[in-house]
């Protein structure tokens, strides 16, 4: 059972791996061309990635909830995609390296369209990728092409915000003290909710787990774990 | 490393010396979070770093330009947007390639629909978003961001 759901979680994994041992069996020269032209984002990653998980790490220690809501949740208005907009065009790294950060932004009450385009603005609108555009295609080009873009990211955000509401976006909260709680299994019976309540909150219609600075009680906590229907609490050391 | 990578760890840096001075057991709470964060991460990161790879070496980025230059404007645009969303081409290679497309007088439409479906479009990085923001945010976006990636890509070749 175990095996299976490991097996599920890390499917994408073991596709990848499956494919490469296709290859090293069939082509074996293409095989080797594949692992160089992966080094090269092997290296972008651990340029980035390291930097990034520990400012988001940061932020979401020190700036307070009521900030990020104010600045860019759902009232933020103008100056909350402006300052999208600026957040995701200084950033550094691919599209997935906005990830963890975005995750945490919206934890802390940034609304669903600015999320979009901190996202969106991150993937295309970078400025040393502006430089590198302006270099072989003209500064003509580049300039046309970000305007345009700029304006799109400011209507599909929109869009997006009226399709999407904030309980789609699960929230997979990984805590250092290794309390996981999985908003996919999540029936929102909010038992944890009355048996912890220091921990536990409801979100939408699903249970969430608060930020929390007291010490965990352990035998609380576990009666909690054993209390939830779906067990969808999950609780490691 | 571009300046804008060694402004973030020079920034982050600061930043922890600051929080560590101010409150230790807090920020090393903090750093483990992260540690965690990035284990939880990295299979999946890997995973697309390593199919990236994969595409580059089946589907090299020549013979798209070659695809491209060889169709129709219709054909060609939609083609190459659907490459772009496949992989993911660092910048420093796109250009050029984009940059080579035109002086050879492909069509400005599939080439900019390529570069705007390139970065902001992952089928590959799907898996990974879909774990991080659920699967309707993620099938909206990259939807939304498809389509106006074709329609910049139109506008432009008016304009341009």
């Amino acid at each position: 059972m175990k095996i299976i759901k490991k097996a599920k979680d890390n499917i994408f994994l073991i596709v990848v791996a499956a494919a490469y041992i296709l290859m090293f069996i069939l082509k074996p020269d293409m095989g080797v061309t594949s692992i160089k032209n992966s080094a090269y984002y092997i290296k972008e990653m651990l340029m980035i990635m390291p930097v990034i998980f520990v400012l988001t790490a940061l932020l979401d220690t020190w700036i307070a909830k009521e900030k990020i809501t104010k600045y860019l949740g759902k009232e933020s208005k103008v100056k909350g995609i402006i300052l999208s907009f600026v957040l995701g065009s200084i950033s550094a790294g691919p599209i997935y390296a906005a990830f963890p950060m975005c995750v945490m932004l919206h934890k802390k009450g940034a609304s669903v369209r600015n999320l979009v385009i901190i996202l969106s603005s991150w993937a295309v609108i970078k400025v040393p990728m502006l430089l590198n555009e302006a270099k072989f295609l003209g500064i003509k080009f580049m300039a046309i092409r970000w305007v345009l873009t700029v304006i799109a990211i400011v209507v599909f955000s929109w869009i997006t915000s009226k399709i999407v509401k904030d309980e789609d976006i699960v929230q997979k909260e990984e805590k250092a003290s290794g309390l996981t709680l999985n908003r996919e299994s999540c029936m929102g019976c909010t038992l944890c909710t009355k048996n912890y309540p220091e921990i536990f909150g409801m979100q939408g219609k699903k249970a969430y787990i608060k930020s929390f600075d007291s010490e965990i009680d352990k035998e609380r906590l576990n009666q909690t774990i054993l209390a939830c229907p779906v067990s969808a609490i999950r609780y490691n050391e | 490393m571009d300046i804008f990578t060694v402004a973030l760890w020079i920034g982050t840096i600061v930043f922890l010396l600051i929080s560590l001075k101010k409150d230790k057991a807090k920020t090393l709470k903090a750093l483990k979070m992260a540690f965690g964060m990035g284990k939880g991460m990295l299979g999946s990161i890997l995973s697309i770093i390593f199919l990236i790879g994969l595409i580059l070496t089946i589907l090299p980025p020549e013979n798209i330009a070659k695809f491209v230059g060889g169709q129709s404007l219709l054909i060609a645009t939609v083609g190459s947007a659907a490459f772009g969303t496949v992989t993911l081409i660092p910048a420093f290679i796109a250009f050029p390639l984009v940059g080579t497309l035109v002086d050879a007088g492909v069509s400005i439409v599939p080439s900019v629909a390529f570069l705007t479906t390139l970065t902001m479009v992952g089928v590959v990085t799907f898996p990974l978003e879909k774990r991080e923001f659920g699967f309707k945010f993620t099938a909206i976006r990259n939807g939304l961001s498809f389509l106006f990636a074709i329609i910049i890509a139109m506008v432009m070749g008016v304009i341009v």
